[in-house]
């Protein structure tokens, strides 16, 4: 059992459904990666990153991104110091004052949560949303580290009636963990009726509050543990192959894919021992390899992403048999 | 000048710079051409330029370099709304009484990116017009607000071309300040399955890697192996060593050579190759390369260098066979293989060929090749692939016609700043002027501050592409047609135009993604493309008539269709009178490019001519290949 029963409990309490994305959530919490979620409106993304937010006790910034979003609104206000200097004047017969004045930021938003939610993130034009994603990467501003743990993204869906730009391929790189979503009553799934269920005996109470349910320290004692979860030779001969055969049989290359090293030689490993940790296991075993769909799902054709479990099955299978 | 103890010292200095070009080379996996290219680059004092899919490294190996190599550093994030006193510094403003007048002064004061040894531009092409050009000269020109700088090397860092990026790339002009550029690919996308697994490895061990730090904990680099004293002196002593004149003698046949590749007409892509670059930054290299290998002087070897010069220089053919090249032109059997990765210099491993053979015992002969020099060859992934057909032409001159009749880009308050304007309401302080806002509060500045003007390359404009698939188009030309398509996809992808597919034989058949003709799902279209298969016959009605529909409802000047075909029409009305006069009414201009042996039949001429479209044929090239012409 994984210390983040209680908060996925949470979850469960405040939103119907939705598994992949809850578990993902607590994936991204872990692993200290962040997730984007894509859906329509009203298919509880920005309710569930709330939630997972609240319920972790961490300092929390929301923000909703709109296409003038500048950079100030989403690291702290800029800043202009003024500092009256002397001057001989340059020329002789001349005294005078000067000032000099210098720009910095003071740090607030991004740069002093430890979790983020960007609303909306597909509204921001590509260009601004460049210095927030290269800090997401890199989890510092300038030279100075930033206490973020994971930021949540949300999106809409890049059909033309939402006036959205899609996101630049390297900003969605950004973000390891990549889930699509899809509203409960529009898909008509079984988890449907239990919603219309819940509002109908009054038993949900609009927005409330989440308490919260786990600290820092439990995640940062669970993080430290992830680095402990062994990943095999078996595993990582897996892992290859299943990109190997993205790569060969499914022809994903730069031009319709984004295959990136960072995300899946780098990422990947630490995604699949989180979600080896989640399981309550200490080493990752084949069945952890379908974490690898919460990565795929923006980076490669949709038909390579949905063939995806049948490829990881085959190479479970090849692997075991060995 | 060249007594016994300089030599020494000499060797001493390239070893320091052969362990910078180790510990470099262990910093990313298989990218062993990129390290020693930027360690040259910091020893010749030029700057590099760094592109490569996200996520391969890049940012990384820049950052190391400057950290391995113990320089004062700066680091510049370009993005939209960067600033010229980002780049330069604070500002000053004086007030000066003089003989009973008041003068105002503003002056910068040099900031962080003037004081650096090594400046890290990352995401270069992301910076609007209005930075780039200042910063661009003081990269050239290493010299600002009146005193020289201590800039030893600008590091830039961008991505690919990629089809979906909304950014311009850097014209090959703005390019050529950085001698040295480099392309990393990544190891997946390279099929670089041996150094993935390498990678995996390194991520599995029971230790948060340097990686995982990084992302917990900030940036974690790597220790400084040099001091700035034998940086400096190692620069110096490079700049200073000989070039022997049968090195010279090779080199202009060198340049020769590359002239009479370039010129080929059969090549693609960038071709520039300046007088900046190729006189003293190309020597520099030489040099460097030299004295890195502990040579006393530079022998025709040291040409090698010149590799890490052309990736945005020469077209690709000609970069591909650089290598050959020089080992033609330097007379000696191909001793080195040029492995994308996995690489060692150019000559490195050929003992004795010239006067530097007493070199062969100093630390930097060999032992700076790295370890992983034998890794295998990439794989080839596919079968061989017709020779490519030339769309560059047809490209280019759809790209003229498309911003001809492109709407000039529109105010827009999330666009890129070009140019200034002034403030209209309170709102727009944020994007006004630091400097005039100030005074402006303070009361001090007559009339309102200037404010960013946004603005923002119109959306607009749609293109559809028609392509013949009737059994003719079979084999090469439905390989060549593809190559077309997807050409096509790029150009309006970069403009962010709307895309219609339209394949037809007998009978039309449309792409529709969301139950529309146009969109924006350049890739979903671009897969599409690459699986046309040939069969049926030939209909222009159809397609023409698809494709003008899908139009129709659309608006704007800027609408294009191209019609890819390779025989006559068969079926349906073949002089398509009605949809020439259908694309006259709705301003549609129709390109037409004719793939087909024999002779062009005369209604695509009618066609394009009618509507102000393109002529183009594919003209076939001896080896097999194709290249569109203007009809």
């Amino acid at each position: 059992m994984s210390d983040l029963t209680p908060l996925r409990d949470l979850l469960d309490h405040h939103v119907v459904g939705h598994d992949e994305v809850k578990t993902a959530l607590l994936l991204a919490l872990v692993t200290r990666e962040h997730i984007y979620v894509e859906g329509p409106p009203g298919t509880a993304k920005t309710r569930l990153a709330e939630v997972a937010a609240k319920g972790s006790e961490l300092d929390f910034f929301f923000y909703q991104l709109h296409r003038d979003t500048r950079l100030a609104e989403l690291v702290g206000d800029i800043v202009l110091e003024r500092r009256k200097v002397k001057t001989d004047g340059g020329a002789p017969g001349t005294a005078g004052e000067a000032e000099r004045i210098h720009q910095r930021i003071e740090p607030g938003g991004l740069l002093t949560a430890e979790i983020a939610v960007l609303d909306d993130i597909s509204r921001a034009p590509g260009e601004a949303l460049n210095v927030l994603l290269r800090i997401l990467n890199e989890r510092r501003f300038g030279a100075e580290p930033i206490p973020l743990m994971a930021a949540i993204a949300t999106g809409n869906p890049m059909d033309d009636e939402y006036y959205n730009e899609p996101l630049d391929p390297a900003n969605l790189d950004r973000f390891a963990l990549q889930l699509r979503v899809s509203g409960l009553i529009q898909s008509g799934v079984d988890e449907a009726k239990t919603l219309i269920d819940r509002f109908a005996a009054g038993s949900v109470v609009e927005q409330p509050d989440p308490e919260p349910v786990t600290d820092r320290a439990t995640l940062d004692a669970l993080n430290k543990r992830m680095y402990e979860v062994e990943v095999g030779a078996a595993v990582r001969a897996a892992l290859l192959d299943v990109l190997r055969t993205l790569v060969l049989e499914f022809e994903c290359n730069e031009t319709n894919s984004l295959l990136t090293d960072r995300t899946f030689l780098v990422k990947a490993i630490k995604i699949l021992r989180g979600a080896a940790l989640l399981a309550g296991r200490d080493a990752v075993d084949l069945p952890d390899l379908a974490a690898l769909s919460w990565m795929t799902t923006f980076r490669v054709p949709p038909e390579a992403h949905e063939a995806l479990p049948r490829i990881i099955g085959r190479i479970s299978r090849q692997v075991r048999a060995v | 000048m060249t007594l016994a103890a300089p030599d020494h010292r000499a060797t001493e200095l390239a070893a320091a710079f052969v362990e910078l070009r180790t510990a470099l080379g262990k910093v990313l996996v298989g990218q062993d051409d990129a390290a020693t290219g930027l360690t040259l680059a910091l020893l010749a004092e030029q700057h590099a330029y760094l592109e490569g899919p996200p996520g391969c490294g890049k940012s990384e190996l820049a950052a190391a370099l400057a950290a391995l190599s113990g320089a004062r550093t700066h680091t510049l994030v370009f993005h939209r709304d960067i600033r010229e006193t980002d780049l330069l510094g604070d500002v000053l403003l004086s007030r000066h009484r003089h003989r009973g007048h008041e003068r105002l002064r503003r002056e910068l004061i040099p900031g962080p990116l003037l004081q650096a040894e090594i400046a890290l531009l990352e995401d270069l092409p992301r910076s609007p017009g209005e930075a780039l050009g200042p910063l661009l000269r003081i990269l050239a020109e290493r010299h600002a607000l009146g005193q020289p700088l201590p800039l030893e090397s600008a590091v830039a860092t961008g991505p690919l071309e990629q089809v979906e990026a909304p950014i311009d790339p850097l014209e090959p002009g703005q390019l050529d300040r950085f001698a040295v550029q480099l392309r990393l690919t990544g190891l997946l996308a390279g099929g670089l399955f041996d150094e993935a697994a390498v990678l995996l490895e390194r991520g599995a061990a029971r230790e948060p890697s340097r990686a995982a730090i990084r992302s917990t904990a900030g940036s974690a680099h790597p220790p400084a192996v040099i001091s700035t004293a034998t940086r400096k002196a190692a620069q110096r002593a490079a700049a200073a060593l000989q070039v022997e004149p049968r090195t010279l003698d090779a080199y202009h046949r060198l340049l020769d050579r590359l002239r009479q590749r370039t010129a080929d007409e059969s090549a693609s892509g960038d071709r520039l190759m300046s007088d900046r670059s190729f006189s003293s930054a190309a020597l520099r290299l030489v040099r460097a390369h030299a004295f890195l290998r502990g040579a006393p002087a530079a022998a025709p070897r040291d040409l090698g260098a010149i590799r890490y010069m052309v990736a945005h220089r020469l077209p690709e053919e000609v970069q591909e066979d650089f290598d050959h090249i020089l080992e033609e032109l330097l007379g000696d059997p191909p001793n080195v293989t040029m492995a994308k990765t996995g690489a060692q210099m150019p000559g490195a491993q050929s003992q004795g060929d010239d006067s530097d053979g007493a070199a062969a015992a100093s630390p930097a002969s060999d032992s700076w090749i790295d370890d992983q020099a034998d890794l295998p060859a990439p794989p080839t992934l596919f079968g061989k692939p017709p020779p490519p057909a030339q769309v560059d032409p047809l490209l280019r001159a759809l790209v003229g016609r498309i911003e001809r009749g492109r709407i000039d880009p529109d105010t827009d308050p999330g666009g890129q700043p070009r140019g200034y304007r002034p403030l209209r309401d309170l709102d727009e302080l944020i994007d006004a002027d630091l400097i005039e806002a100030l005074l402006f509060a303070d009361g001090r500045l007559p009339g309102a501050p200037r404010t960013f003007e946004r603005k923002r390359k119109s959306a607009g404009g749609a293109v559809a592409v028609l392509r013949d698939i009737s059994a003719s188009m079979a084999g090469r030309l439905t390989v060549w047609s593809s190559q077309v398509v997807l050409g096509i996809l790029r150009v309006a992808a970069r403009r962010r135009m709307r895309v219609g597919y339209v394949e037809f034989h007998h009978r039309a058949l449309p792409h529709y993604v969301g139950g529309r003709l146009l969109h924006r799902s350049y890739s979903r279209l671009a897969e599409q493309a690459g699986q046309a298969k040939a069969v049926g016959q030939t209909n222009y009605e159809a397609p023409l008539r698809t494709a003008l529909e899908g139009l129709r409802g659309g608006s704007g000047r800027n609408r294009h269709v191209v019609l890819l075909t390779d025989g006559l029409p068969i079926i349906g009305d073949t002089t398509v009178r009605r949809e020439r006069q259908l694309a006259r009414r709705l301003g549609v201009a129709l390109h037409t490019v004719f793939l087909g042996n024999g002779d062009c039949p005369p209604v695509l001429d009618d066609i394009s001519l009618e509507t102000g479209g393109l002529r183009f044929y594919g003209r076939p090239l001896a080896g097999g290949g194709l290249r569109l012409e203007e009809r």
